[in-house]
């Protein structure tokens, strides 16, 4: 455990050099890949110990330590977290080409373009061409991407999604403590504050991943579970995501297929008539959808899951009685709404 | 020296003056491209790719001839900017080869000692530049989430670009289903832009998949068409060795584009004749490994255009025995591929030899080994006569020009039939050794016909004579008894064999393939037929055809296609005349065998190994 905080802290001192200072003229072919040997392998003690919080916490401590006596020494430095680690070598590669003292020779066996494609990621990567690499893959996928239109939520949501299942699986698998899985849901919802849409469009594709194993179906469980208890997610997921992909999650997970249900009487019961507008509005200052809007969401809803329709209309009806059971439009959004449907 | 000079500077301006107006072509190009992301431009820019990509490799000639920095900015002050928007280019940063001249340009233009602020500035750049195309996200969104998910970017980066190719392979599965509704538009055209934007992907190792299906997919819509560009990208880089492909692919490439197929044929063929053939068995190696043979299997229309380039290649060097035994080869391999096929394809021999006489495609078709061997005699006699009977309305028919044309054409394809099916030509030098003098008539016209298939001059009879001739001597040689062996044979014999001006020579190559035949297969002693093989091969020189000759028919032997009841005694009497003749060649040619003796000594080998005889 010791050797692992040394590293550690060894690691961080790396960056700062590799980042803030003129050590780097000195740097050759075998410095380099030294360098990036141990940014792998923090990588690497990254996702061994990511889900162990008891590790994480003591050298999350160490590398505090390490900030501390670096910001000493570098005023530039920016600190390192335990989560930075996962992404170090990406961090070691930042440093370094910012570094103006980095020798051009360096650069060059970094952006060499004739090194064999490394097409699997094997554990004795050789540095060079690292960049070339990053740069054709980012180019390739920009190259491609106007003819993916296939893929429904688009190719890097479904990676994300991918990933997000994963991640999500392998907290769960250890020892069920799903507040561990809990949390970190909230972390990330957390880290997308201003990009909640995007993080829906993920929610949707994670949801949307086949199923090959029980694990994953568990995990999706769990993650409509989490949704389920987060209105505003869900919420902003049934106002914002394209009318196609929800019914195709309503289809693919009953539990959503019933939030789904719940939201749009939700967002039925929050309107009023406006006589001005002559149509029902919501009251909220932040009007997301109309009641035109809302009837659509209905009908396709219904065209998906037929049974449903029985349903729900045997329940509006019971709302429409409860108001009152008059026949006169802008009364009842209920009576309303069941006219517009049965249109 | 200083007559030099000014042709230098010369040389320059010229340079620059060009590069300038091209300069500002692809400078209005870089930013045209950079303004719009429509489908319109990613063609322009994947059509103009290779162009672009002899430019680049201009420019940097022009930087590296450049003393300074300052210089080239002198010359030409949008070079800085031209480069700029191309690295935000996709196109050309996912292309392997535009992407190192980028760099390579970049490169060029740092500065290891700055030395003023023009390059100063320049290297600023250049490093910028740098970390931003390796560093810099778009996606803010996607990087914050991976980062929570503790996902790095590269990893990222890569898992998209392999989701983005399985999606797309998925797709070019699904489209154009067998029955295409004429009103609906069908999204075919996906299939073509899809292939031109895999333009710059062909080295992509990641793109492969995507590519291998591209080129796979059933060929049913008229839009369905794969992109010029992309086929001649391919071929390019596939003959230029920097892409592997499946098997599958590359007979899909040379189906969908005839100049790669072409280029495959001609390098085969370079191949092979480079080393002219002492080793036959490597031949059909060869073959397989090119896998040709295969891929005319696989289709009809592979098989035809290959022959014709075979006929243009005979036509021009018609006597070359190893074209000839190549193409004989070749359709023998194609022909057990065919088999190997054939439960899923049933294509008619008319198809696949459309030009050939029809009477003659059975009959030269049908191997030997699926004849009983008494039949042989009588199946060559009745081949010889057929064609015979084709020369003659050849020769009658050279007073009308149409018809005569037609003649010729006839008769050609009527031989080149037979160069396919050449085992017939050795079966019949086989029976020709067992034969009596009243017999091999017929057969010798077969064989002097095979080798000299023009009568040009009317010299056929002639040569037939002088085939009859060679036949009399061989003969009387294995019959003789009586040693030493007799000399008026010999000599006849060796003359025969020797080009001389004066008169029409027949063709060396088919007496010494009787003389080996008649070593091999005449029922004489072993001793007796070397020692008439070696004077013969010894005065006539011709040591090293000799033992081709030998090798390929220990090559028949093996493949039994010449049935004969003592396969083991042949054998073994073949291996004899091989050693014997090796012998006698390194003996004979004790230059050569010194090189080879110094080239293993200069790299540490053993002595000179080989005592003279």
């Amino acid at each position: 455990m010791e050797a692992v905080l040394k590293n550690l802290a060894s690691a961080a001192e790396l960056l700062a050099v590799a980042a803030h200072s003129g050590v780097v003229e000195q740097w050759d072919k075998q410095t380099l890949s030294r360098a990036f040997h141990w940014a792998r392998y923090c990588e690497h003690i990254f996702s061994r110990f990511h889900s162990n919080p008891e590790m994480r916490g003591i050298m999350e401590k160490q590398l505090q330590l390490t900030n501390q006596s670096l910001r000493a020494a570098f005023p530039e430095y920016t600190e390192v977290s335990f989560s930075d680690l996962s992404r170090c070598q990406h961090l070691l590669l930042v440093g370094l080409l910012n570094n103006p003292e980095l020798p051009i020779s360096i650069m060059k066996i970094l952006f060499d373009t004739w090194s064999p494609a490394s097409a699997n990621q094997s554990e004795y990567q050789d540095v060079t061409g690292f960049c070339n690499h990053i740069i054709q893959c980012k180019s390739a996928c920009k190259v491609l991407s106007p003819f993916t239109g296939a893929s429904a939520v688009g190719a890097d949501a479904e990676v994300q999604g991918v990933m997000l299942m994963e991640r999500l699986g392998a907290l769960l698998s250890r020892g069920g403590e799903a507040c561990r899985a809990e949390h970190f849901l909230d972390s990330v919802l957390q880290g997308c504050e201003g990009a909640a849409e995007h993080f829906c469009l993920v929610i949707a594709a994670a949801l949307l991943t086949t199923k090959n194993s029980a694990a994953q179906t568990a995990s999706q469980g769990f993650l409509l579970d989490w949704l389920h208890r987060k209105h505003s997610v869900l919420q902003l997921m049934c106002s914002a995501l394209p009318a196609a992909l929800l019914i195709d999650l309503a289809k693919e997970h009953l539990k959503f297929r019933d939030a789904y249900c719940d939201v749009l009487k939700k967002w039925a019961s929050d309107m009023e008539y406006s006589v001005s507008e002559g149509e029902w509005v919501q009251t909220s200052t932040k009007r997301t959808v109309s009641f035109q809007k809302l009837t659509e969401h209905f009908l396709a809803l219904f065209e998906a899951c037929p049974p449903l329709r029985e349903d729900v209309e045997k329940e509006l009806n019971a709302l429409n009685i409860a108001d009152g059971d008059f026949d006169v439009r802008g009364l009842s959004v209920w009576g309303d709404l069941l006219s517009a449907l049965n249109n | 020296m200083s007559q030099l000079q000014p042709l230098i500077q010369l040389h320059q301006m010229a340079e620059s003056l060009m590069n300038s107006q091209e300069m500002q072509f692809w400078l209005e190009k870089a930013v045209t491209w950079g303004q719009a992301d429509s489908p319109d431009t990613q063609e322009d820019t994947c059509l103009h790719l290779s162009r672009l990509r002899d430019f680049l490799q201009q420019l940097l000639a022009h930087i590296n001839n450049m003393s300074s920095t300052t210089e080239t900015m002198k010359r030409l002050p949008f070079l800085g900017q031209f480069l700029g928007r191309l690295c935000w280019n996709p196109y050309v940063t996912a292309d392997a080869t535009s992407r190192r001249l980028l760099f390579q340009c970049l490169w060029g233009l740092y500065s290891e000692h700055p030395g003023n602020a023009v390059e100063r500035k320049a290297n600023q750049w250049i490093r910028k530049v740098f970390c931003q195309l390796a560093t810099e996200e778009d996606d803010a969104a996607a990087q914050a989430l991976m980062k929570h998910m503790g996902v790095p970017p590269e990893e990222y980066h890569l898992k998209v670009l392999r989701k983005m190719v399985a999606l797309l392979q998925e797709n070019i599965g699904k489209s154009c289903s067998s029955i295409c509704n004429i009103n609906q538009r069908c999204s075919c055209d996906r299939i073509k832009a899809t292939s031109e934007a895999c333009v710059p992907l062909i080295t992509c190792p990641e793109a492969a998949p995507l590519i291998g299906v591209l080129l796979q997919q059933p060929v049913t819509c008229v839009r369905a068409a794969l992109s010029e560009d992309f086929l001649d990208a391919l071929s390019s880089a596939y003959s230029s060795q920097c892409l592997s492909l499946e098997e599958q692919a590359v007979v899909s490439l040379w189906y969908h584009n005839l100049s790669s197929l072409e280029e495959a044929v001609l390098s085969l063929l370079e191949c092979v004749l480079a080393n002219t053939g002492s080793m036959p068995q490597k031949l059909e190696q060869q073959l397989a490994q090119s896998l040709l043979p295969k891929a005319c299997a696989q289709h009809c229309a592979i098989f035809l255009h290959v022959n014709d380039i075979f006929r243009s290649i005979l036509k021009q060097a018609e006597g070359t025995e190893s074209v000839k035994y190549l193409i004989q080869t070749f359709t023998s391999c194609f022909r057990r591929e065919l088999v190997l096929l054939q439960h899923q394809t049933s294509v008619s021999l008319k198809a696949l030899f459309p030009q050939s006489p029809q009477s003659l495609l059975v009959p030269l078709l049908t191997l030997p080994s699926e004849m009983p061997r008494e039949a042989w005699r009588h199946h060559l006699n009745w081949l010889s006569g057929s064609l015979q009977r084709l020369t003659e309305e050849e020769e009658e028919g050279d007073g009308d020009s149409s018809s005569s044309t037609r003649g010729h054409h006839k008769l050609f394809e009527a031989w080149f039939l037979l160069v396919q099916c050449a085992q017939w030509v050795q079966v019949a030098v086989q029976l020709l050794v067992t034969s009596g003098p009243e017999d091999c008539g017929p057969l010798l016209w077969l064989l002097t016909f095979y080798h000299h298939p023009t009568n040009r001059g009317h010299h056929r009879a002639l040569q037939l004579v002088h085939a009859r001739e060679a036949w009399d001597h061989l003969h009387s040689l294995f019959l003789a008894l009586a040693r030493p062996l007799p000399a008026d044979h010999l000599q006849s014999l060796v003359t025969l064999l020797s080009p001389q001006p004066q008169r029409p020579a027949l063709s060396p190559l088919l007496i010494l393939n009787l003389l080996v035949n008649f070593a091999v297969f005449f029922q004489q002693s072993l001793s007796g037929s070397t020692e008439i093989l070696q004077t013969v091969v010894d005065w006539s020189g011709l040591v090293d055809e000799a033992v081709c000759v030998l090798n390929s028919l220990e090559l028949r032997l093996n493949q039994g296609s010449c049935i004969s009841s003592d396969t083991n005694r042949l054998h073994l009497r073949i291996k004899a005349l091989q050693n014997t003749l090796t012998h006698r060649r390194e003996a004979l040619c004790p230059a050569e065998n010194q090189a080879h003796a110094l080239a293993r000594s200069k790299t540490g080998g053993s002595t000179y190994p080989h005592t003279h005889a």
